[in-house]
């Protein structure tokens, strides 16, 4: 009897042996990183919240606390020891991004640390009691506790993570655990010190509405990190729609369909000849069903965890044909391009990527937007402003950031005047940068 | 004696003209110049009463009211009711409209027989022999409102600046009359007729906030003044159609204004230009063989002036076309890269405007359904040969189709899952559905700014 008891204490009286070595693997992130926002190039900092999962020393955060512009990230451990940590690589589109601790700098120090596991995200029901582990606010190691409130969440943001796409290819657990800013990227966890979700992102102002990202989402997406260093999805430009109670209309069998909601222009999808309208019955011969939102991510997943270049056979209804389409895909890109700060001119920038010319109806990709000009420098002083599209310096054409550099460079070695063209609103506006 | 001396009088009279007439016997003598004008836009769900005033240009009644009286949109047959008041009067006379006139934007009306015989035209006052020179003293009418029995009330205000925007504006210190009525010199000589009042930069302060910036614009009374130079040889325009046809097509979208800067970089000093930033397909424009970041430097031989602020060459270059009717040609000097070219544009019929669309307003389903434009297809960026769907004009408040999100300015592509090709089509199939009472939904496709949705609406 006694013995039995020493297994199991009565629940409050203390917590699990493995949760409190999960809290051992929880960390605090601090971030500094560049910012290009006002025609410069500033640093900025973050505090975040991250847990390592593994005994090489491997830190799971959010995307929206290290993206690669991040110069400095710094893991206080908890042992309260601080050390350097690198960027593996990250996943807007899942929130997610590993790092990886400076073990040379640890056994040089002598310090140790320990790994959180994962538990089973797809075993999860509403009611479920979980805890959520981070730094709120800087308070580091704060623990707070409640329930799952739905194990599958529909949330895509077109700008969630600093203005990067997220949310379209995974669905969210939502608990009532307290979250606030800082507990970002710290883990949600069962009563056993299970990782089942990565916290990340909460209504502000809104009571407990907190969203984790899925550990089994988490373990996939972190295994594709440590071997690439990035995630590659196709992509073949569909926007889907939700069909929910329009099955009858559209007079489809039960439980089949997705409303194609948008064709991006000049996408592989609009060349094949699919149209906003039409409604995606089977992919691959296998049978669709996005009756509702919370459906959408795994048919977009489908898509993008094609191969690259591979042909994918579409059946959609339309009107009361069905019409078959072999649709080619090509890489998903963001719509957030490479971004860099002209400092002379006062002109940060960021290049124009297929995804943003197609939302934005350009002709094409070629060109870079204006993020910021700075009050007082030359280009702010010629007219240009945040928006505009710079197609031209000079006689050169700037398809590429790379272009702009070289013209910019060949301008600090040698200061002229310089006719700038730039596009707003497909309005074509003539600069003079000056010296 | 007594009758000697009254033939002596009007002799004496005459032989001192204006100069024997104070400024208290031209304002009332001036006021028969001027009228407020009331009328309504009727619109699906509503009854708009406008109020604006109006100066008469001839003996015919006819009466020129400012640009901004109706905004360009609206169909003439939303127009109802023109009523023409005389300063201080009660007593209304009907007006009907004419139509716009595409080159100076001035509505045209005129008023019934009645009121005519108490007008006298602004035509009929000399008119200020050159520019005014800056301080000189001007004068003008301002009327009140309806409420007030269109009282009128004099203004006074000194010349601040005479300046080319592009047309030659006199800019006075303060205000001096109410928009669309004239502005006469101390010898009651025509001086112009006051525009729209520009917007006066203030910082609001307030007890929590400090300093907002804001911008007022006087809607009554105004203190810019077009010069009677401009405005007299214009006079005679008198709309042939109530849509204001003809009017003369160019085709180029997006035309942007040239700066100094550039200019100089350019070897263009003293002179600007305009760059075409896009030719519309189809547009005489494109036929010319004109092409976009073509740079506009002359047009007929006469280099685009520099003017100030920079954006007014834009309207310099309109005004040259719109000068033009329909099928007439201008030549262009234009810069392609660095090379320099004349081409010639032979002007063509614009496209029909929103305006002139077709629409029908439905009323149980709760929007106004209108034509596809080519207007239409170049803010949505369609080619040519895209040009299908219909435009939803207005939606109302509440409605079947405003619950399920429609927006005015969303573009019909589909009903019911058929294609729209013509108007004719989609009238003919929103009117089924309307007059259909057992009918409980019907789903539309409809693009907004480049995103498509499928909106579904539920009829009982």
């Amino acid at each position: 009897m006694l013995g039995l008891l020493l297994l199991a204490p009565p629940a409050g009286a203390a917590m699990s042996r493995g949760f409190n070595r999960m809290l051992e693997a929880v960390v605090r992130i601090d971030v500094r990183e560049i910012e290009f926002d006002n025609g410069a190039k500033r640093f900025t900092g973050g505090i975040g919240s991250g847990v390592i999962i593994s005994d090489d020393g491997l830190v799971l955060t959010n995307a929206h606390v290290v993206n690669p512009q991040a110069v400095e990230i710094s893991v206080t451990l908890a042992n309260l020891e601080r050390v350097g940590a690198t960027l593996v690589g990250w996943d807007h589109w899942t929130d997610l991004a590993l790092l990886r601790l400076d073990t040379a700098a640890l056994r040089a120090r002598g310090l140790g640390f320990s790994a959180a596991g994962f538990g089973d995200s797809s075993d999860l029901y509403a009611g479920e009691t979980v805890f959520a582990v981070g730094t709120p606010h800087g308070l580091t190691r704060t623990v707070t506790r409640g329930i799952i409130s739905n194990t599958n969440r529909y949330f895509e943001d077109s700008g969630g993570v600093d203005g990067h796409e997220t949310g379209a290819f995974n669905t969210w657990l939502q608990t009532d655990a307290a979250i606030n800013p800082g507990n970002s990227g710290g883990p949600l966890v069962t009563e056993d010190g299970k990782v089942v979700g990565i916290n990340s992102r909460a209504y502000i102002g809104a009571e407990n509405l907190g969203f984790a990202i899925p550990a089994n989402v988490a373990r996939k997406v972190a295994a594709a990190l440590v071997r690439d260093g990035t995630i590659t999805r196709s992509y073949i430009g569909l926007v889907p729609g939700v069909l929910q109670d329009l099955e009858r209309f559209y007079a489809l069998a039960s439980n089949t369909g997705m409303l194609i909601n948008r064709v991006d222009p000049g996408s592989p999808a609009a060349r094949a000849g699919l149209r906003a309208g039409d409604v995606l019955l089977t992919l691959d011969g296998r049978k669709v069903d996005g009756r509702f939102p919370e459906q959408l991510p795994p048919i977009q997943q489908a898509i993008a965890s094609l191969p690259v270049g591979a042909k994918v056979a579409l059946e959609v209804k339309r009107g009361t044909q069905t019409v078959a389409f072999i649709v080619q895909t090509e890489k998903l890109e963001s719509r957030v391009g490479e971004e860099w700060a002209f400092e002379k001119w006062g002109l940060s920038v960021r290049k124009v990527t297929r995804a943003y010319a197609r939302e934005n109806q350009l002709l094409d990709d070629s060109g870079v937007i204006v993020l910021g000009a700075q009050p007082g420098y030359p280009a702010a002083e010629a007219g240009l402003a945040r928006g505009d599209i710079i197609t031209k310096v000079g006689n050169a054409p700037i398809a590429e950031l790379a272009k702009l550099k070289q013209v910019y460079a060949a301008f600090a070695a040698k200061p002229e005047p310089q006719l700038v063209e730039a596009q707003r609103n497909r309005r074509i506006s003539l600069y003079v940068i000056k010296p | 004696m007594r009758y000697i001396l009254r033939l002596f009088l009007p002799a004496v009279l005459a032989a001192l003209p204006a100069a024997a007439a104070t400024v208290p016997e031209l304002f009332t003598e001036r006021l028969k110049s001027v009228v407020a004008v009331e009328f309504f836009v009727q619109t699906e769900i509503e009854r708009q009463p406008v109020t604006v005033m109006g100066t008469v240009i001839d003996n015919q009644g006819t009466i020129i009211l400012p640009a901004a009286a109706i905004l360009p949109g609206i169909p003439p047959a939303q127009l109802k009711d023109f009523k023409v008041y005389r300063p201080g009067s009660t007593e209304p006379a009907n007006a009907e409209y004419l139509g716009p006139d595409p080159f100076t934007g001035w509505h045209y009306l005129r008023v019934e027989a009645k009121l005519r015989p108490g007008l006298v035209p602004i035509t009929q006052y000399a008119p200020i022999s050159g520019d005014p020179a800056l301080s000189d003293e001007v004068w003008g009418i301002g009327l009140r409102n309806r409420d007030e029995d269109f009282m009128p009330y004099f203004l006074s205000a000194r010349v601040a600046l005479v300046i080319k925007l592009p047309q030659k504006t006199a800019i006075l210190g303060s205000d001096v009359a109410s928009p669309g009525l004239p502005v006469f010199n101390a010898a009651g000589q025509f001086a112009g007729l006051a525009q729209s009042s520009f917007g006066q930069n203030f910082l609001l302060f307030s007890r929590n906030q400090h300093a907002t910036p804001i911008l007022l614009i006087n809607v009554e009374e105004s203190s810019i003044v077009l010069l009677a130079d401009e405005v007299l040889p214009n006079l005679g325009r008198v709309p042939s159609s109530v849509t204001g046809r003809p009017i003369p097509w160019f085709g180029a979208y997006g035309l942007q204004p040239m700066d100094p800067e550039v200019a100089k970089l350019l070897k263009l000093e003293n002179q600007s230009g305009v760059v075409l930033s896009d030719i519309m397909d189809g547009s005489p424009a494109a036929a010319a063989g004109l092409k976009e970041r073509d740079i506009v430097l002359a047009v007929d031989g006469q280099p685009l002036p520099r003017l100030k602020p920079d954006r007014v060459v834009v309207g310099h270059f309109g005004q040259q076309i719109l000068r033009h009717r329909p099928g007439e040609s201008l030549v262009l000097t234009i810069l392609r890269g660095s090379e320099r070219q004349e081409i010639s544009v032979r002007l063509g019929d614009e496209p029909k405007l929103a305006r002139e669309a077709e629409r029908v307003y439905l009323e149980r389903l709760g929007f106004t359904v209108r034509e596809f434009l080519y207007g239409d297809g170049i803010m949505h960026r369609a080619k040519p040969g895209e040009q299908a769907g219909v435009m939803v004009q207005f939606v109302k408040p509440g409605s079947p189709v405003a619950t399920a999100g429609l927006r005015a300015d969303d573009w019909v592509r589909e009903i019911d899952g058929e294609e729209i090709k013509t108007y004719a089509q989609a009238l003919a199939k929103l009117r089924a559905i309307e007059a259909d009472e057992k009918r409980p939904e019907f789903v539309l496709l409809v693009s907004r700014g480049g995103e498509t949705a499928v909106l579904r609406i539920k009829l009982i």
